[in-house]
């Protein structure tokens, strides 16, 4: 509780200087970048959704426009393209045809069209399929780890000479089936060949022409690229390996065929070629378009034209630091591709459920986000989904757009900042500046007693120092009447008590001249005398400052030799002081200084009897007298009791004392008061000081010269 | 015929004391509280010695004013300031006006009457021709102790009582220090370091009226003063 109050108090800074205050004070407009930061995350929220939601009504837009037209987006539009099944083949539409070369890296084939499927002893195959213009093709990448030619010199179709084949099988639009075999003796071009059944049961391999194909070893297996018109092909197509670990041996066969009957099961879901031609006019800068079946895979896809303009993301440590507090849970970070894949994969499976979506994604570059748009194309009832479109950018515009506008802000508050603070700082300075300057003339002006100076610094100034300043000014006023009526105090005090004391000692004197004739009587009178004689020493002694005063008042300076005048004085002070002896320590030259030689005399007389009056019997006074090119030093020194710590200058004050006990004399500590004066009249200063080891006290007075 | 003593002083107390004082030496006293009650008494008969207080009931500097017109009665008769006032600027100012002698109220019975004596020893000499024996002659400066007078070069020094007796006991042994207690105890007061000052100042003020280039009163720092001659 008592902290708490103490901070209601004080403030929860009053540890600090004003200056580190006002700092503080100063750093609190780092609120403006934070709150910039905040805005700024706002404003690219608010920016992003609009962004997403544009994006989403132009998707929406294109579907509605591909609403019930399965022609449009399937080659066969009779095909019943709901359900899903594993051995589907989905070609994706290339811009230009691949090359048959035994390479599958410029098809740039989703992995959702691939197809993968599992051989015997880790064998696998992966199907990829691409359509352009009326050519469909088809890479088959094998993994194999015994890979195995026909043998050259026999006949294909003998059992003997049988490597690894692949079989095609599809249906064409008739209805009918073909099934074709690619078997090769070696690298290169092979051509296509169905078995035939002629007379007798003779089976014939009858090469098919329409077929392109090349056969490539790879670095686990082999590669098979072909090409087929996409007239000889209906709904269904499959392929199937058969695997032979050597020529002749026992097949074991894996692929999307029937292995029993080389039945294609599997449906090829083409795009329309005129999908890609509808596409186009929805075709925006910047934009991706992809169409892809209600199983997710990708049917066309649409590459944006390059964006106009430098949208590229700001450079430089500034920006950089900015980004550190923005980015992270808004964009995602760059991540793998596979990670990037199952975002978008995901994003095509839930809106192929029904429900129109946007998405962010992380791009391929660092710091680069896509924001994607997909909704689903109804079929004319309206009541299946037979594909999805989706719609992607990159998301670079408006982060550039947010980071412009927040660097910009950013470095406007930091300038705030640095410009607050420095304005605190001078402000602060200046405060504290004026603060400790009016700090230091009331200490001063109350330091020097009888001498306040009454103007100090501010008093002009029109705010709350002025304000203080002025009630400091009225204050040591009347600390000055103050101070003023206790040092003419003694000297009214003595006056005033002079006349009765007249009385008393005009009458003490009288009785005893007349009356006093019994014994007891002139005792009596005797102890009244001597009373009323020390209550006039008193009055003298009180009195003491004010005829110096006067003194001082009436005095002129003339040209002394003052080593001459110590010299004499301290001859003169063994005979007035038999019980102390004194050691003078004086310039041989003549030492010319402008005084008063009485007031310099009795300047000495104060000091010495101060000395007398704090050592001891047989004590050795030493009276030293120091000039250097300005100043002339006469100081006396005492062996006795150190000064009591704290006194400093007080001790050359009025009524100040501090004897520890009192003597016979009367003391009003009016003889330092009176060395002060003295050595003020003659432009100098006094001091006192501990001897250097604290045995004994010495009193020094400086002279200009 | 008994010498009348009029003292000036609204203290009832004091001038009762003194007056006792007075008569006990056998003079007569007269007393009075004010200035008009005084000058009234004045303009009828003159007493041969006035003793004035300078504050007067009312009047703050009454007794100056009375000291002037008293003075210019009569230019000869001792005229004593004794007051509670001591500082410099009205001993000045009594003495300025004619005063023959400005004592404070601390002074004894027996001081102040050691001082009427005198100024009555004095006025009786200045009526008889100068005796030769009673002159003290130091170089430019002839004293006559009977008339109180002092001359420098031959021209009159206009002294007060106090500062006759100081330069009495100065110029009586030539050479010698004289402390302070040693002047107080000629002039038969008692004084502080810096009366004794000033009155040294006055004495010396006094003499260069008539000799600028008088240098014959010595400070002997620490001890006192001396006579050079």
């Amino acid at each position: 509780m008592g902290r708490i109050a103490d901070l209601i108090r004080v403030g929860p800074i009053s540890g600090f200087r004003l200056r580190t205050k006002l700092l503080l004070l100063a750093l609190t407009t780092l609120v403006l970048p934070w709150a910039g930061c905040q805005y700024a995350r706002e404003m690219e929220t608010v920016l992003r959704e609009s962004e997403q939601q544009s994006l989403l009504a132009v998707t929406s837009t294109i579907a509605g426009s591909l609403k019930g037209k399965q022609g449009l987006l399937f080659r066969d539009d009779s095909l019943e393209v709901s359900g899903n099944h594993a051995r589907d083949i989905t070609p994706v539409v290339l811009s230009g045809a691949p090359l048959l070369d035994g390479r599958a890296d410029e098809w740039d084939t989703d992995s959702r069209n691939l197809i993968r499927v599992p051989g015997p002893g880790g064998d696998s195959l992966q199907l990829m399929a691409a359509t352009h213009e009326r050519w469909l093709y088809l890479a088959l990448l094998v993994r194999d780890n015994k890979m195995v030619f026909d043998a050259s010199t026999l006949a294909p179709l003998d059992s003997a000479a049988m490597g690894d084949r692949i079989w095609l099988a599809f249906d064409d639009k008739r209805g009918g089936q073909s099934q074709l075999f690619f078997s090769s003796t070696g690298p290169g071009k092979l051509v296509a060949r169905r078995i035939e059944t002629r007379e007798y049961g003779r089976e014939e391999a009858v090469e098919e022409p329409r077929i392109e194909a090349l056969w490539q070893r790879s670095r686990d297996g082999y590669v098979l690229e072909l090409g087929i018109p996409l007239t000889l092909v209906g709904q269904h197509l499959g392929v199937l390996i058969d695997d032979r670990d050597r020529r002749g041996a026992t097949r074991s066969s894996y692929g999307t065929l029937e292995v029993a009957d080389l039945q294609a099961t599997g449906r090829l879901i083409a795009a329309s070629p005129d999908l890609n031609e509808h596409l186009r006019q929805f075709a925006q800068p910047g934009v991706e378009l992809t169409v892809a079946s209600a199983s997710g895979a990708i049917l066309t896809r649409i590459d944006a034209p390059a964006l106009p303009g430098d949208y590229t993301r700001m450079r430089g440590f500034l920006p950089r630091m900015y980004r550190l507090f923005l980015d992270g849970d808004v964009i995602p970070r760059s991540v793998s591709q596979a990670e990037r894949q199952r975002a978008a994969e995901g994003l095509i499976a839930r809106v192929a459920k029904g429900k129109p979506e946007t998405a962010l994604f992380a791009g391929r570059y660092e710091n680069s986000v896509i924001v994607a748009a997909a909704a689903p194309i109804y079929s004319g009832d309206g009541k299946n989904i037979f594909g999805v479109i989706q719609l992607a950018q990159t998301a670079d515009r408006w982060l550039t757009l947010r980071d412009r506008a927040l660097t910009r802000l950013l470095n406007l508050t930091l300038f705030v900042t640095l410009f607050a603070v420095v304005a605190a700082f001078w402000f602060a300075g200046r405060m504290t500046l004026r603060i400790s300057r009016l700090g230091a003339a009331s200490e001063t002006a109350l330091g020097r007693e009888g001498n306040l100076s009454r103007v100090l610094p501010e008093a002009e100034a029109r705010d709350e120092l002025g304000d203080l300043s002025r009630s400091f000014s009225s204050l040591l006023g009347r600390l000055d009447e103050y101070t003023g009526y206790l040092r003419t105090l003694a000297g009214k005090l003595a006056h005033e008590i002079r006349t009765p004391l007249t009385i008393i000692r005009s009458s003490l004197e009288n009785l005893e001249s007349e009356g006093g004739d019994s014994a007891n009587a002139r005792v009596y009178i005797s102890r009244a005398r001597e009373g009323s004689e020390r209550l006039g020493a008193i009055l003298t002694a009180m009195g003491a400052a004010t005829r110096v005063e006067e003194a001082i008042a009436h005095s002129d300076r003339q040209r002394l030799d003052l080593a001459a005048l110590v010299r004499e004085a301290a001859g003169a002070y063994g005979g007035a002081f038999p019980t102390r002896r004194f050691a003078a320590q004086v310039p041989e030259e003549s030492v010319e200084i402008n005084g008063a030689p009485e007031l310099i005399v009795q300047m000495l007389d104060k000091l010495v009897d101060n000395a007398v009056d704090f050592s001891a019997d047989g004590a050795t006074i030493s009276i030293v007298l120091r000039i250097d090119d300005r100043h002339v030093e006469l100081s006396v020194a005492n062996p006795g009791p150190p000064l009591p710590p704290e006194t400093g200058s007080r001790l050359f004050e009025s009524l100040w004392q501090s004897r520890a006990e009192s003597d016979k004399r009367p003391h009003f500590g009016l003889g330092l008061y009176i060395v002060r004066l003295i050595a003020e009249f003659h432009g100098g200063t006094a001091r006192a000081e501990n001897l250097p080891d604290n045995s004994g006290a010495v009193f020094t007075v400086r002279l200009d010269r | 015929m008994k010498k009348t003593i009029a003292i000036v002083e609204d203290e009832r107390a004091i001038r009762d004391n003194y007056a006792a004082a007075f008569s006990r030496e056998g003079y007569a006293v007269r007393g009075y509280p004010n200035r008009r009650e005084a000058m009234a008494a004045f303009a009828a008969r003159l007493p041969d010695l006035a003793v004035i207080d300078i504050s007067l009931e009312d009047e703050p500097e009454g007794g100056f004013e009375l000291c002037r017109e008293l003075r210019g009665l009569s230019p000869e008769l001792p005229i004593i300031f004794l007051t509670a006032r001591d500082s410099e600027l009205d001993a000045v100012s009594g003495l300025r006006l004619g005063a023959d002698d400005f004592l404070t109220k601390d002074l004894s019975l027996a001081h102040l009457i050691a001082r009427v004596n005198a100024l009555f020893r004095r006025v009786d000499a200045l009526r008889r021709p100068a005796e030769e024996k009673q002159v003290i002659r130091r170089g430019a400066l002839t004293l006559d102790s009977e008339r109180m007078s002092v001359e420098w070069n031959g021209q009159v020094v206009l002294l007060s009582l106090t500062e006759f007796w100081i330069v009495y006991a100065l110029t009586k042994h030539p050479g010698h220090v004289k402390n302070r207690q040693q002047l107080m105890d000629a002039a038969n007061v008692v004084l502080d370091d810096n009366t004794i000052t000033s009155h040294i100042k006055r004495i010396r003020r006094k003499f260069q009226v008539v000799d600028e280039k008088f240098d014959a009163v010595h400070t002997v720092y620490g001890m006192g003063y001396r006579w050079v001659e």
